[in-house]
C-alpha cells in the first residue's frame, strides 16, 4: 500500500525588537546571567505587564505577509504550567483571538506550486533558560530570555514531504526578513520549529496518529526526523511493530532517532484563560493603515521590476532577490551610479563572493548602497581601475565609513592618462625582460603577459588596461 | 464530575486534597455543569464575541529599552543563588 505523510508545522520567531513584549528589558542576546531582568519578567507577585506596540506592529505585518486576516481586537490569555524556566507559572500567549488567522504561503517545489494554508498567527513571550551541568544537584535559571517577543505560525496540516517543508521555512524566512521584523535564524536559534506528523494511505481522508517533534533547529534535522518518523509509523501500521500514541518526541540528531518524551498535552490541561492584567488591544483604521503601508515589495515584485523595468537578466535578478539587504544594497547603489548592469554586476561579481569568502550570509551584508555606487561611478568614469576598485571595496568591508573617492585618493589608486609616464615604464619594463621581447617577437604572443603584468604593478593598477596594452605592442614593434 | 478528571485537574493544579474537599468539589462542579447545560443551549453563532465586560483597550509602549534594576537588587530575596542565577532543585525533563 502507498502512504502519504501529512505534515503541519508550528513556526516560533523571535521578533527584532529591542525591548521585550511585556517589560522594557533589552531583548538582545547576548548579556550575562539576568542582566535583562526586571521584577515583571522575573515574575515577582504584583508586577504588572505593558504591551510593546512594535510587536503588535510586527504580528501585523507577518500576519499581513501571509496574507491572514487580522484581528482588529486581539486578546493575551495565560497558558499555565510548571516548570523553572518560566517564573510565573504561566504563558502569556494568545488563544481566543490570535492577532492574524486564515493566511497562504505559496511554495514551489520540484512539484511545482502548492498553496499551504495557515492556520493562524499569535504572539506570545519566550520563556528561560535553564542550565544542568554547572552544579551536579541544582538547575541554574536565566531569566534573560523570558518575555522576548515570539510569533508563533501554525501552519494547516498542508505538507507531504521533507522537501515541502524545506520550501516553506525557506519562504517563511525570506517573507519575515523581507518585512524586517525578525532575523530567522535556526542556528542562533531565532527561528524554531515544531514538527507534527502522522502517516495515511494515499487517498484516505481520515488522519492517523499524530506525534510531535519539539523544537527542531535545523532544516537538516527537520528533514531528516521527516523521514525517519515516516518510516517508524509506516512500519507501525504494517507491521505492527509498536502502538503509535499521541505524543511529544524528541529528535536526536546525533543517533537519528526520535525518542518519546511525554504524551502529548491536550488544550484543556493547559487551562488557558483570558490574562485579567491584559485589556484588549484594538488595532484602529490608523494603525492598521500605517502598517499595510509598511510592507515591503515581494521578492516576486522586486524581480518583475529588475528584469522589466532595470533591464536585468533572469540570472542577475534571481540572484539579487535572495536577500532584502542585497536588493536594499543594490538599489541604492543603482541610484547613485545609474547604471542598473554594472550596479548588479558588482553586487554578483563582486559583493557575493566576498560574502561567501568570508562565510557571511546575505543578510549580514554591511556594505552602504550608496557609497558602493560611488565606488562603480568611479570604475565606470575611468578614474579607478577595476582591480584597484575591487581593492577599496574590501576595505569598505572592513570599514563601512570609507569615502571611495577619497581612499582611492589617499591610497593612490586614481588612473593616470600620462602617456609619457606610461612610455617610461614600458620602456624600463622592456629591458628588464629581454627574453620575454625575444620570445614575443618569436611568435610567442603570450609572452607579452610578463611584461604587461610588470607594468601595471610599476604603475600600481591606475592604468587603463587597453591604452598599456597599445603602447607595449607599439613600442616593441617600433624595435 | 467523576474521579479520574478531579484527579487530573489535583494534578495540575499541583494540589493535594482530602477525601472530604473531593466531595465538596465534584458536588460543586456537578452544579456549575447544569447551569454550563443551560448556557450551552444558546445559540450564540452569531453573536460577536465579548472580549472585555467593559468597553476598555490596552495602552501600548514604545519600543525603548531600559535595565533599572541590578541582578544584585533582583536577587536580594532569592533563597539560592550563584553567579548571576536564580538556583532550583535539579530538573531534568
Ligand atoms: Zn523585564
Amino acid at each position: 500500500m502507498n502512504y502519504e505523510t501529512v505534515i503541519g508545522l508550528e513556526v516560533h520567531v523571535e521578533l527584532a525588537t529591542k525591548s521585550k513584549i511585556f517589560c522594557s528589558c533589552n531583548a538582545k542576546y547576548g548579556a550575562g546571567p539576568n542582566e535583562h531582568v526586571c521584577p515583571a519578567c522575573c515574575g515577582m507577585p504584583g508586577m504588572l505587564p505593558v504591551v510593546n506596540k512594535r510587536v503588535v506592529d510586527y504580528g501585523m505585518k507577518a500576519g499581513m505577509m501571509l496574507n491572514c486576516h487580522i484581528n482588529r481586537t486581539t486578546t493575551f490569555d495565560k497558558k499555565s504550567y510548571y516548570y523553572p524556566d518560566l517564573p510565573c507559572a504561566y504563558q502569556t500567549t494568545q488563544w481566543f483571538a490570535p492577532v492574524a488567522v486564515n493566511g497562504t504561503v505559496e511554495i514551489e517545489t520540484s512539484k511545482g506550486k502548492k498553496n499551504i494554508r495557515i492556520k493562524q498567527i499569535h504572539m506570545e513571550e519566550d520563556a528561560g533558560k535553564l542550565v544542568h551541568d554547572i552544579a551536579e544537584d541544582t538547575t541554574h535559571v536565566d531569566f534573560n530570555r523570558t518575555s522576548v517577543p515570539l510569533i508563533e505560525i501554525v501552519s494547516q496540516p498542508d505538507l507531504s514531504s521533507a522537501e515541502e517543508v524545506e520550501a516553506y521555512l525557506e519562504r517563511l524566512k525570506m517573507l519575515l526578513r523581507y518585512a524586517k521584523v525578525a532575523e530567522c535564524a535556526m542556528e542562533h536559534g531565532t527561528m524554531r520549529c515544531d514538527v507534527n506528523l502522522s502517516v495515511r494511505p494515499e487517498g484516505s481522508d481520515q488522519l492517523g496518529v499524530r506525534t510531535e517533534m519539539k523544537n527542531m533547529n535545523s532544516i537538516e534535522a527537520i528533514k531528516h526526523a521527516i523521514e525517519y518518523e515516516t518510516a517508524r509509523h509506516i512500519d507501525a501500521i504494517e507491521n505492527g511493530t509498536e502502538v503509535l500514541v499521541q505524543e511529544t518526541r524528541r529528535w536526536d540528531d546525533i543517533k537519528g532517532k526520535s525518542f518519546a518524551m511525554r504524551n502529548k498535552e491536550t488544550a484543556g490541561d493547559y487551562r488557558y484563560f483570558p490574562d485579567p492584567n491584559l485589556m484588549p488591544v484594538v488595532i484602529d483604521d490608523a494603525w492598521y493603515d500605517s502598517i499595510q503601508a509598511s510592507l515591503p515589495e515581494l521578492p516576486e515584485e522586486k524581480y518583475a521590476r529588475y528584469t522589466e523595468q532595470l533591464g536585468l537578466s533572469e540570472y542577475d535578478a534571481a540572484q539579487l532577490v535572495k536577500s532584502i539587504a542585497l536588493c536594499e544594497c543594490f538599489e541604492a547603489a543603482h541610484a547613485v551610479c545609474g547604471s542598473a548592469k554594472d550596479a548588479a554586476n558588482w553586487m554578483i561579481s563582486e559583493i557575493m563572493s566576498i560574502l561567501n569568502q568570508r562565510k557571511m550570509t546575505y543578510d549580514m551584508l554591511n556594505i552602504n548602497g550608496t557609497s558602493l555606487g560611488e565606488l562603480i561611478k568611479l570604475v565606470m568614469d575611468g578614474t579607478v581601475g577595476r582591480a584597484n576598485g575591487k581593492k577599496i571595496l574590501n576595505a569598505m568591508f572592513e570599514d563601512a565609513s570609507i569615502v571611495p573617492a577619497e581612499y582611492a585618493e589617499k591610497n593612490g589608486y586614481i588612473m593616470s592618462n600620462d602617456t609619457g609616464l606610461i612610455e617610461q615604464v614600458v620602456k624600463a619594463a622592456i629591458e628588464a625582460e629581454p627574453k620575454a621581447v625575444a620570445d614575443y617577437k618569436g611568435g610567442k604572443e603570450k609572452a607579452i603577459m610578463s611584461i604587461f603584468g610588470r607594468c601595471m604593478k610599476e604603475l600600481k593598477g591606475n592604468c587603463d588596461p587597453q591604452t598599456l596594452r597599445t603602447i607595449l605592442i607599439d613600442t616593441i614593434n617600433k624595435m | 464530575m467523576d474521579r479520574e478528571t478531579l484527579r487530573r485537574l489535583e494534578l495540575l493544579n499541583q494540589l493535594k486534597l482530602t477525601e472530604e474537599q473531593k466531595e465538596e468539589i465534584t458536588a460543586f462542579f456537578d452544579c456549575r455543569e447544569k447551569d454550563l447545560a443551560v448556557l450551552n443551549a444558546i445559540d450564540t453563532s452569531q453573536t460577536e464575541r465579548q472580549v472585555h465586560v467593559m468597553p476598555i483597550m490596552t495602552v501600548v509602549r514604545e519600543d525603548i529599552a531600559s535595565q533599572p534594576f541590578t541582578v544584585e537588587e533582583l536577587q536580594k530575596g532569592a533563597p539560592d543563588t550563584d553567579q548571576g542565577y536564580w538556583c532550583v532543585p535539579r530538573v531534568v525533563e
